[in-house]
């Protein structure tokens, strides 16, 4: 009798013998890779946290994800000329009136920094802590995550109290998460959502309407902003740097323009010199991000009052780490 | 009267002089304890590295030792110490772990790169390129 069989049963049988040789198949290979990983396990090759996302602690105004190695001392001076707008008269604003801060950080522990310094504008004293939470890793982390907060304190004589009731309204607390991603070798961006917080508001307003008289707060205590930041390197020693600042809360009046900053970065082995334009004239971050008044844009005030853009100002940053 | 001007317009020749033919100083020999001359480079050359220890270089050594390191950084004139010329066999015929050793603890004028650099696999990179500039 001649054996016959019947090809969609040859098909299954075929079929299920592939099935089973892929499956045999991807058993030695998971064992293959359980036996790669209990020798990696003997000697674990620990991934390290990616290098230079920033070359400095600053990136314009902004505080970069960096935090400088245990035991470094850095001092910082930092200037901000008059605005651009007036042109030869004021040589671009170099020889207008400017404002000046100079700073100290040291590291005392890893991923902590401690600053102090005193800013021109104001006699603003302020003082620092930045924490590294997370440094992006590969394969670990996507992200390096810093802390940064600062206090400042407005310093300024005060005679009779016309300025502050309390000495509590000098204080203005400042708190931002930096989130970085070094993408490659040359480019790194930044984004940092911020709270700055005011003791004191500037006073109240009256409106006048057919609902009758109403009283706002000029400015919320609590102001919410976010700063987009990059860094794209020319060479080992030269970059061009942006940074962008949106205000977020809306206030009753005296919202604070958004800024728009922009340069160069030179580093060296112990300095780092920055050499930009932006909008913000003020060394503080809290203060900057409450009151700026310069605005990148032209705009309309609710009022219908235009507003000219263009207003920057040249300044630079520069840094001295002793390590 | 003229005297005392011609002694004293001699003396300040004199002293422009000396100071004029003063050369820095040539180095003098920098002992490497053997436990770190011995010690065995862990950071293979490859491009990477060699990219990396020439990134770190450009931003930490050229300005002494020059960018081909010959020395000529812009900065090595006003040094006590000629830097050496890396380019040499004298240099080149170093042990990794003695370069290694000179770059972390530094001497004078060259400083300790222990902190500048934290990383000893970045002073191994840069290692790995100073052997790149052999000649």
């Amino acid at each position: 009798m001649k054996l016959t069989i019947k090809s969609p049963t040859r098909l299954l049988k075929a079929g299920l013998c592939m099935v089973c040789c892929l499956m045999l198949h991807q058993v030695s290979v998971f064992a293959q890779d359980t036996a790669a990983t209990a020798k990696q396990a003997v000697t674990p090759a620990k991934a390290k946290p990616v290098k230079n996302t920033f070359q400095s602690v600053w990136i314009i105004d902004n505080q970069t994800v960096m935090v400088p190695v245990k035991g470094t001392f850095e001092m910082d001076i930092q200037h901000r000329f008059g605005t651009v707008d007036k042109g030869y008269s004021d040589f671009w604003g170099l020889f207008a009136s400017s404002n000046i801060r100079i700073g100290v950080g040291y590291a005392p522990i890893n991923n902590l920094n401690l600053g102090i310094g005193i800013d021109k504008f104001d006699m603003l004293w302020d003082v620092s802590a930045k924490y590294a939470i997370l440094k992006q890793t590969n394969g670990k982390y996507p992200v390096s995550i810093t802390y940064y907060g600062d206090l400042a304190a407005d310093t300024r004589k005060d005679v009779g109290n016309a300025l502050f009731a309390h000495q509590t309204d000098r204080l203005i607390s400042f708190n931002q998460l930096i989130i970085a991603r070094k993408i490659n070798d040359k480019l790194s961006l930044q984004v940092a959502p911020s709270i700055t917080h005011q003791n004191s508001v500037q006073g109240y307003y009256t409106k006048n309407d057919s609902t009758g008289q109403t009283i706002f707060q000029q400015m919320k205590h609590d102001h919410f902003a976010i700063a987009f930041s990059g860094r794209y390197k020319l060479g080992d020693a030269t970059s061009v740097l942006v940074n962008y600042d949106q205000p977020i809360t809306k206030h009753g009046t005296n919202n604070p323009n958004p800024n728009l900053s922009f340069g160069f970065e030179f580093a060296t082995s112990g300095h780092t010199f920055q050499l930009f334009m932006g909008n913000y004239t003020m060394l503080n971050p809290g203060k900057n991000n409450l009151f700026n008044a310069n605005s990148p844009f032209a705009y309309t005030q609710a009022d219908g009052t235009k507003v000219k853009g263009g207003k920057f100002v040249i300044g630079f940053n520069i840094t001295r780490l002793w390590n | 009267m003229k005297i005392k001007l011609m002694l004293t317009t001699s003396v300040f020749a004199a002293s422009m002089v000396s100071v004029a033919f003063t050369t820095a100083q040539q180095p003098k020999p920098w002992p490497v304890p053997e436990k770190n001359a011995k010690m065995a480079n862990p950071v293979k050359s490859s491009k990477e590295s060699i990219a990396e220890g020439k990134s770190l270089w450009n931003l930490h050594c050229a300005s002494c030792h020059g960018k081909t390191g010959l020395g000529d950084g812009s900065k090595a004139a006003q040094l006590k110490t000629q830097p050496e010329d890396m380019t040499k066999s004298a240099l080149q015929a170093q042990s990794d772990g003695s370069l290694f050793y000179k770059i972390s603890e530094g001497r004078n004028d060259m400083p300790s790169f222990k902190k500048k650099i934290p990383e000893a696999e970045d002073t191994w990179n840069v290692v790995n390129y100073i052997r790149t500039l052999k000649k």
